[in-house]
């Protein structure tokens, strides 16, 4: 492990079982987070995004199976397999879980519960992973409460989730998250279900947040505008696979993949003079029967021979920028379209 | 951006709609409305995009809805062609529902998972019964799913078999079915993912070059309003506050929450992105059923004045543009 480095995952695969057969929904990827960094994970819906963070924090369904050749936090494994039975294995995340990692969901609603004070709830794990009373908890609560920005937190304690807002439900997750001062932070899609003013309340928020507590952030989203405005570095997600790395600008500026170059081509950045929209063609892979090479070949517009047979090796441009597409290969054969048939 | 819009003909008229909802709780309690959409006026185009914008809570589904009378407005007139239809009932009503039509956001949730593709596209066109023989309708259904880039032979399959951004396609298809002139979208990308979200903006455009419909566009992603807007208006607790160019409104916002609100919106730009100076809007947005008096944004309104809550700021021309606002009517005069 690198010495800043607070997450490593190495060869990550997930597969569930499903009653049409074996969905292979993250396939063989590796990663890692700095102290401190926001990292961005980007992809459409089934691209794996969600399903790589959650078997990290071991929160898969019960048909999921995860292999990894590691997965290290902190330090110390959380890789399943290196621990003697499930039970074990449960410990080290129970102790994890909620205090040195912790977690913020899309939607606010379901996520707390609503027949429970928000005090009630929040208060839960800082009482399970301290020894403080039930007043000291109270009391870093309330100091939570403040820090996420909502007024008169006192009263606000012994109210239940119905009582507020989207926005205000949502500071109460990342207070929630916040409560242990963890070390990683993974915020699955935190903002989408809210509107773009609260938005820009929420991202500000988890930014400063982050800065103030030198905590590291991976942020799950399919907003590229969201992430050009948080994050430090980008993962590119599809098809399972993590098809392109690298810095904000490095994507942004100078992205090697054709799916990155793609997604760019389709939103709009509102600051800019009108220009042409250039939809992907097509739609994603069936993750029951991942195509053996490249996971975008049936939509890309260079796709050669190659890329239907094997999955392309990853080429690497900068310490941080990393693509894995056969166009970069010198030994690929250019020009040839596995289209035209 | 789609061109050929006619200025001379417009295709809907909305004059001082209200749509209020009854809220009382229990029998003996005080009356209490919800004043969803509050005195509301606008003109479509033949051919023009109109873009509707706001957050959740501001009316914007609300007022969609009444215009095709899914809700009976509480006052006001709803022209089609130059007829009023808020007043209409039976059959007058059905015959008016040809020519508006409704694209809902979810498409998992608005295509009856029981029915094929093509009984779907036809169940229009047998209640206004505009075709006699099936043969005519599996033909024009076969021409309808080529239009929205679906294949003909998808016509006997079932919804489920399809994905998000081809069932969009398919209830395309379905609100075209009737050749009308005028197309209420809400939010029809909202439930798709960023790649697929292109394809379907692409084709409304294409289908509206070529048929010369005009949309009405409900949307929260503000981005892609702009892109296929041709006007907008932001809506603020049931009321328009500004309504313009598109272009223009987002160059060069004049209303403050029209100000706040695009520069919310985050840019795909890691630079411009992070360095974005953003308004922030303080508190909540107010309960519909208590609004404040005279402007509804005050509350939240960094340069609200006395005058602001006495009286409310009525829809001022400044050049091409309508704001609702007594700040730009003094910087104006």
């Amino acid at each position: 492990m690198e010495q800043n480095e607070i997450l490593k995952v190495n060869g990550l695969t997930v597969d569930f079982a499903t009653e049409q057969g074996t969905v292979h929904a993250v396939r063989d990827i590796s990663f890692a987070v700095r102290e401190g960094e926001i990292l961005g994970v980007v992809g459409e819906s089934g691209s794996g995004k969600s399903v790589s963070m959650y078997s990290v924090m071991g929160l898969l369904a019960d048909n999921g199976t995860v292999t990894a050749e590691k997965i290290e936090f902190d330090g110390q494994s959380i890789n399943a397999s290196d621990y003697d039975g499930k039970r074990s294995y449960e410990k080290t995340m129970q102790s994890v879980r909620g205090n040195t990692m912790s977690m913020i969901f899309q939607d606010p609603m379901t996520f707390l519960n609503p027949t429970i004070t928000i005090g009630k709830q929040l208060t839960e794990p800082i009482l399970n992973h301290t020894k403080l009373t039930k007043g000291q908890a109270r009391a870093r609560a309330v100091e939570l409460m403040t820090l996420v920005g909502i007024p008169s937190p006192e009263t606000r304690l012994d109210q239940y989730p119905f009582e507020f807002s989207g926005g205000m439900r949502q500071r109460i997750i990342i207070a929630m998250a916040l409560a242990m001062s963890p070390k990683l932070i993974i915020a699955d899609e935190p903002t989408t279900a809210l509107d773009v003013t609260i938005q820009a309340q929420v991202l500000d928020l988890i930014k400063e947040l982050s800065k103030k507590m030198g905590s590291a952030v991976i942020m799950i989203t399919h907003d590229l505008g969201v992430v050009a405005s948080l994050c430090d570095r980008i993962n590119i997600m599809y098809g399972g696979k993590i098809v392109e790395t690298g810095t904000d600008k490095e994507i942004f500026y100078t992205p090697n993949h054709p799916y990155t170059k793609g997604l760019l081509a389709c939103i709009k950045n509102p600051e800019e003079n009108d220009k042409d929209l250039v939809p992907i063609p097509g739609s994603p892979p069936d993750l029951l029967k991942p195509p053996a090479g490249c996971p975008f070949v049936d939509r890309c517009e260079s796709a050669m021979k190659i890329c239907k047979l094997k999955m392309p090796p990853e080429t690497v441009f900068s310490d941080t920028h990393k693509s894995a597409c056969w166009l970069n290969d010198a030994r690929a054969e250019k020009g040839v379209n596995a289209h035209a048939r | 951006m789609p061109a050929n819009i006619v200025k001379d003909e417009v295709v809907l008229k909305v004059d001082h709609l209200k749509t209020y909802f009854d809220a009382t709780k229990g029998l003996f309690a005080k009356k209490q409305t919800v004043k969803a959409v509050d005195d509301v006026s606008f003109e479509i185009y033949k051919g023009e995009t109109f873009g509707l914008v706001g957050e959740s809570g501001c009316g914007k589904s609300t007022l969609g809805r009444t215009i095709v009378k899914i809700y009976e407005p509480t006052a006001g007139s709803i022209e089609i062609n130059g007829r009023d239809i808020a007043g209409i009932k039976g059959d007058e009503l059905k015959s008016f529902r040809k020519d508006i039509q409704y694209i809902f956001q979810d498409p998992y949730a608005s295509l009856d998972p029981r029915m094929t593709v093509g009984e779907i596209i036809k169940e229009p066109m047998k209640i206004h019964g505009i075709y006699k023989t099936e043969e005519e309708m599996d033909a024009r259904v076969s021409q309808l799913l080529r239009t929205v880039g679906l294949k003909p032979d998808h016509i006997r399959r079932y919804p489920h078999e399809f994905s998000g951004g081809q069932r969009q396609r398919i209830s395309i298809a379905r609100t075209l079915a009737l050749d009308p002139k005028f197309i209420i979208c809400d939010e029809p990308i909202s439930a798709l993912d960023v790649s697929i979200q292109a394809q379907i903006i692409n084709l409304l455009e294409q289908i509206q070059r070529e048929l010369d419909i005009s949309y009405l566009f409900i949307a929260h992603d503000l981005s892609m309003v702009k892109h296929i807007s041709h006007r907008i208006a932001v809506m603020y607790l049931g009321q328009i506050v500004e309504l313009g160019e598109s272009h223009e409104v987002y160059t060069n916002p004049m209303h403050p929450y029209s100000q706040a609100l695009l520069s919310a919106v985050p840019v795909p730009d890691p630079v411009k992105g992070k360095e974005k100076e953003r308004i922030m809007l303080q508190g909540e947005l107010p309960s519909p059923i208590d609004p404040p008096s005279g402007c509804p944004f005050r509350t939240r309104c960094p340069y609200a004045m006395e005058r602001c809550a006495g009286e409310r700021p009525q829809m001022k021309m400044y050049g091409s543009r309508q704001v609702a606002c007594f700040k730009v009517e003094e910087e104006n005069s």
